[in-house]
């Protein structure tokens, strides 16, 4: 009785989250779509016809090659360099009492509240003040400078309300605290790191206004886009978005095949090694 | 003092300020850049002193950029602007590689971007940047901009007689124009039944909630000043102010569905709006895709927005920029932009080369890119506007449109 | 560092974790920013120049003649914000439960529309949601817009293009706070006679807090400043604060006027998350489970 609703829960779930996703998706269908219209003028939102000459040569314009490249190249930058620093940030603000810290938990919100046009123009004035032109070093500073906060605010999530106790008994077991910090509390925190990681780059990568500041006279994917509109977007944008879309699933793909061959193989070897440390990890349903 | 040639220059100076006295008189900060020409003309016929030292200014504008070799210089200019052929066959000929950098999506965005450096007198790294009249009249205004060698671009006779001159720079001593567009009535004569000619269309109740509106008031206010008999290119800030208080009245009961930048075209070609007011380049693009749709130049006159290239004060390669211009004034080169970009070219006598080039014909007639003679007469170029009254205007259309 | 005692590392050490961060966030975001608040006491205009007078006046006259996108920007933010966790919750409850290993696929799936870009997305919407659409004559035959009605251009729209253009920062914290809870807290529940609901409602729910707390941060906080949607999605009767700012800044050139304007915004949410933090009272629940 206890099994059949609960399978009927998980059904309702699996529905709801199968008609959530599709809702997230739609839009990207037509893009998808688009990238095959036979348009015969510049727009791209009457459908012609299909073709795969976009597909054909996706590269027909340098500059929209160049963009994408650069955009890629930065998300990549800043998700490593603002995943570590807020990372760390969310350790100390969770883990530790130290003064100050509200004014530091403060100061990381901020950013999220300030306008973009505010934050971008702000830091170009410092940048001009310091006499730095502004181009691809400067956008990845604007990048990780607005990343952060998201990241310290979803790995604060995750620590919140983490069971210390394991960390502890790793530690009374002797491992140092680096070690601990390694084996122990940074795979516990993976997912939320990942999540974040995740979300600095989605908005890295699709970032205008503060970019648009900050980016001298490097074209990034989104700016490219943007000015594009003035005469039309054309299709071969379609068809790399598209592809970028593809590309990262493959990965992923291939990313949850590898993990599942690392997991087998590791959990072979701690039985093997060290049965009792199998036995503090806790059992996750 | 009667050299003929002086008196003609000064002639044809006078007679370029009076078409925008108030432009003139509004120019309170920068006197300097009207002086600037008065001695210019005077300097070009040996310096008579006497009338120098009525200027307030000690600059004297013979500008001279000498040859140098072309190295690596920067042309800032919008989006899907130019075929990049046209790049490649300058590089070609005449040696250096020219960075093309698409960069500006906005007039304002770009002006925000470069504002702090061109008022510490820095240079901007970019050494021609294209930018819309009223943007264009502001760098004059401002300096920001330095005056153009025009012995390097000798090409610059095959401009249009009807953009020889502007308000803002009567002598086209600063700016040299890219392409231009129409802003007139882009419509759907199967959704509204019947041609639309007029600006009065936009405000016709049987299209109540079917029209969009242009956000900016250089475009959509002086439209409306035109369609009521001003001529809007000599508009005082009231007249503009009193139409965009018919534009608020209108939208307050509901005639326009949105204040748009570029964004009407996809509302267009789905038949969600049946008028636009629209740049008529757009339309070139939409007839493609959705040949139904029409472009109609007002019958009381349509404003002409002019992009223009101008060369930033302390650019570095203004040489090299120079010769671009001259370059993209040749008819032959002019004629291939105009192919790619379906704008209004301000050069004169590339109709004929379309004709005769493997599909340009259907360009060259058509009356979207290539206007009419009775038309282009009917073509108004915006207001130069001073400072103040430039934001005016802003606030006031800004209350309309609700930011 | 070894050498010091344990109580010095103690102070120490949240220093060095906090200090690249920010020292990173003092630079490019604290001392612009302090810039900014210098900028919004002068007054002048771009051709004669600005000079610090301390006018506050800027501040009061921006309060009340932007009063209504003030208050409509919060409450679209809100709805949105609602809205994206009734949306969010059952996908982030199902990737974190009931996934298995499928789970970070689904994060994956949530994340993946953002790598296409802001202006094809919203594209996409005008032309699936346009007047004479598949979708807008459904809402008609439904009755759910009047027969002259429109979906575009509209309160509906710009909420939800809202909505969706943050549910996925709504989903990812609620994911990653839903994930970590152990099930055998919920087991223990029900084998103490809780019923499914109650176990949610008192185990799971509370646990989840964290994760709702930072989700509706991460929602509601940028979709207050948002303006695109609203300039692409709406009318003049729909535009927020973000394009009031937007505008002052760029176009009007006023800029002492945008910088009070983005202050007071960030005043009013900051005063609104500390009064949400408040009520889901998210410190003392996490400082009770230890």
């Amino acid at each position: 009785m206890q099994g059949r609703s609960d399978r009927i829960r998980g059904w309702g779930l699996g529905i709801w989250s199968a008609i959530a996703l599709l809702y997230l998706f739609i839009p990207i269908f037509i893009v998808v779509l688009f990238s095959f219209n036979d348009n015969k003028g510049r727009f791209n939102f009457t459908w012609q016809g299909f073709t795969l000459d976009h597909w054909a040569q996706p590269f027909a314009d340098p500059d929209l090659a160049t963009a994408l490249k650069n955009s890629l190249l930065i998300a990549a930058i800043t998700t490593v360099i603002a995943t570590a620093l807020g990372t760390f940030m969310a350790l100390a603000l969770v883990r530790y009492g130290f003064r100050g810290r509200g004014a530091v938990d403060m100061l990381v919100f901020l950013p999220l509240a300030t306008p973009e046009v505010v934050l971008g123009a702000a830091l170009l004035a410092l940048f001009l003040t310091a006499a730095v032109s502004t181009g691809f070093v400067t956008i990845v500073i604007a990048h990780v400078m607005f990343t952060v906060s998201y990241v310290v605010v979803t790995v604060k999530a995750r620590l919140e309300g983490m069971d210390r106790h394991i960390e502890e008994a790793a530690m009374d077991l002797g491992a140092t605290e680096w070690a601990t910090f390694r084996k122990v509390t940074l795979p516990m925190i993976a997912p939320g790191v990942g999540a974040a990681a995740l979300l600095a780059s989605a908005i890295s990568i699709d970032d205008y206004v503060i970019t648009s500041f900050n980016a001298g006279q490097t074209t990034t994917f989104p700016l490219f886009i943007f000015g594009a509109t003035r005469q039309g977007v054309p299709p071969e944008v379609n068809v790399l978005a598209s592809a970028l879309l593809f590309a990262v699933l493959i990965l992923m793909g291939l990313n949850v095949l590898l993990q599942r061959r690392l997991a087998r193989r590791s959990l072979a070897r701690e039985l093997v090694d060290e049965p009792q440390a199998g036995a503090l990890v806790p059992a996750r349903g | 003092m009667s050299d003929p040639h002086l008196e003609q220059a000064l002639e044809e100076f006078f007679e370029a300020e009076r078409l925008s006295r108030r432009g003139f008189l509004g120019r309170a900060g920068s006197t300097g850049v009207a002086l600037t020409g008065l001695s210019a003309v005077l300097a070009a016929c040996g310096g008579v002193k006497g009338e120098a030292q009525k200027s307030k200014t000690t600059k004297v504008a013979v500008v001279s950029h000498p040859k140098t070799t072309i190295g690596d210089w920067t042309f800032a200019n919008w989006p899907l602007y130019i075929d990049k052929q046209v790049i490649k066959d300058f590089n070609k000929k005449f040696g250096g590689h020219c960075k093309y950098v698409e960069e500006i999506n906005d007039n304002n965005e770009f002006f925000g971007k470069v504002r702090q450096q061109l008022q510490a007198k820095q240079p901007i790294g970019r050494d021609i940047v294209t930018l819309t009249d009223y943007m264009a009249s502001r760098w004059v205004r401002l300096n920001y901009c330095q005056p153009l060698d025009k012995k390097n671009i000798p090409n610059i006779s095959n401009l249009e007689d009807n953009l020889r001159t502007i308000n803002y720079d009567p002598k086209r001593e600063f700016t040299l124009p890219w392409q231009s567009g129409a802003i007139g009535l882009g419509y759907n004569p199967k959704k509204t039944g019947r041609e639309i000619k007029s600006v009065k269309d936009l405000f016709d109740p049987k299209f109540k909630g079917r029209v969009t509106m242009l956000s900016e008031p250089y475009d959509s206010a002086n439209t409306v000043l035109l369609g009521d008999g001003v001529n809007a290119s000599n508009a005082t800030i009231d007249q503009i102010l009193g139409a965009i208080a018919k534009i608020d009245a209108a939208n307050k009961k509901g005639q326009f569905r949105r204040f748009t930048g570029n964004d009407y075209t996809t509302d267009l070609a789905k038949g969600n709006t049946w008028i636009a007011l629209a740049y008529s380049g757009d339309l070139v693009q939409l007839q493609s895709d959705n040949p139904e749709l029409r472009f109609a130049y007002p019958e009381e006159g349509a404003m002409l927005f002019t992009d223009n290239m101008m060369l930033p004060t302390k650019a570095e390669h203004p040489y090299a920029a120079e010769t671009m211009m001259n370059y993209v004034y040749e008819p032959e080169v002019a004629a291939t932009i105009a192919a790619y970009v379906n704008y209004i070219s301000p050069v004169k006598g590339i109709q004929d080369i379309l004709a005769n080039r493997k599909g340009g014909a259907a360009i060259a007639k058509n009356p979207l890119i290539f206007p009419s003679a009775a038309i282009r007469k009917q073509l108004h170029p915006y207001p130069a506007l001073s400072p103040k009254d430039e934001q005016t205007m802003q606030q006031a259309m800004a209350k309309v449109t609700g930011a | 560092m070894l050498r010091l005692s344990l109580k010095r590392r103690r102070q120490l050490l949240p220093w060095l974790f906090v200090g690249p961060g920010l020292m990173w966030l003092i630079v490019f975001f604290a001392i612009p920013l302090l810039n900014q608040a210098n900028v919004s006491l002068q007054s002048g205009d771009a051709e004669t120049g600005y000079a610090f007078n301390w006018a506050f006046g800027t501040y009061t006259s921006a309060l009340s003649d932007y009063q209504t996108q003030f208050v409509r920007s919060l409450g679209y933010a809100a709805t949105a914000t609602l809205l994206d966790l009734v949306i969010a919750f059952p996908l982030a409850y199902f990737a974190a439960f009931k996934a298995g290993r499928f789970k970070n696929l689904i994060l994956l799936l949530i994340v993946l529309p953002f790598f296409t870009s802001y202006v094809l997305r919203t594209v996409a919407w005008q032309l699936i949601l346009s007047d004479g659409g598949w979708v807008t004559n459904r809402f008609r035959d439904v009755g759910l817009i009047g027969a002259d009605g429109r979906l575009l251009a509209s309160r509906t729209a710009v909420i939800a293009g809202i909505t969706y253009n943050f549910l996925p920062f709504m989903a990812l914290p609620l994911f990653v706070s839903l994930e970590k809870i152990d099930r055998r807290l919920i087991e223990a529940a029900t084998d103490l006679y809780a019923s499914r609901a109650q176990a949610f409602r008192r185990v799971t729910l509370p646990l989840a807090l964290p994760g709702i707390f930072a989700g509706s941060l991460l929602t509601f906080i940028p979709a207050c400043g948002d303006f695109i949607n609203a300039a692409l999605l709406g009318t003049s009767r729909q535009y927020m604060i973000g394009n009031v700012i937007q505008s002052k800044f760029l176009t009007i050139l006023d800029y002492p006027t945008a910088a009070a304007l983005s202050f007071i915004l960030m005043t009013l949410i900051l005063v609104g998350v500390l009064v949400y933090a408040r009520l889901l009272g998210t410190q003392q629940l996490t400082e009770a489970a230890f």
